[in-house]
């Protein structure tokens, strides 16, 4: 397993993580409280941010080359893959109001920089899924 | 995925050069043994330039190295 897999696979989990015990925190405070206190349980996501650790945390590969074409052209497929998501994020975050709400109704503007987190969050998640989908199981190392 | 219709005779011609090792031939072609091993499991197609630096590795042609399936 290289370091691009190590870092994708710390995303993954921070971010699996960040979104499972949120919602949790979400649905356990909106029970006991109600909303709006009940959004403070998103505040959980911030356990994504440990994903950023990983360039700091996975030393360098060994060996004279650690990047080639391969690795360059699944980078590049994945953050295709991410920002096609973010993309498909804001646009549903966008146009499921309308169609539920109707065009008449109003969102709070507090609305949008969560939609950006949301957005930023699901690029990471999707990035990191393709690249280790690409690379394919086992690491692609001799590893099984 | 689409099957990968390039083969290659990568890992004949690895034991015809002294039982060369993939990370020897990676060196060679200046590529990562990860993508060697990729390229002749068959599950990555390489461009036509490390196409050619593996097949100079050999001290063959391309197309000793590599067959286009129909």
């Amino acid at each position: 397993m290289n370091r691009a897999q190590k870092v994708a696979w710390l995303f993954v989990i921070t971010i699996s993580l960040a979104v499972v015990s949120s919602l949790a925190a979400f649905a356990i405070l909106y029970i006991k409280v109600g909303i709006p206190k009940a959004f403070a349980g998103f505040a959980l996501l911030g356990i994504a941010g440990f994903g950023g650790f990983g360039p700091i945390v996975f030393p360098k590969d060994k060996g004279k080359i650690t990047c080639d074409e391969r690795d360059t052209f699944i980078d590049r497929q994945a953050a295709i893959a991410g920002f096609a998501t973010a993309f498909l994020v804001v646009g549903l975050a966008c146009m499921l109001p309308f169609f539920i709400l109707g065009p008449q109704a109003t969102v709070a503007v507090w609305w949008l920089p969560n939609i950006f987190g949301a957005a930023g969050l699901a690029t990471f998640f999707v990035h990191s899924v393709v690249i280790l989908v690409l690379y394919g199981r086992g690491g692609g190392n001799g590893e099984k | 995925m689409a099957k990968n219709k390039i083969k290659n005779n990568i890992r004949q011609f690895r034991f015809k050069n002294n039982q060369m090792t993939q990370a020897e031939l990676a060196d060679k072609a200046g590529v990562t043994r990860q993508t060697i091993i990729a390229i002749e499991a068959g599950q990555y197609s390489p461009s036509l330039e490390l196409a050619i630096r593996i097949a100079r590795a050999f001290g063959k042609k391309v197309d000793d190295v590599f067959e286009y399936e129909e």
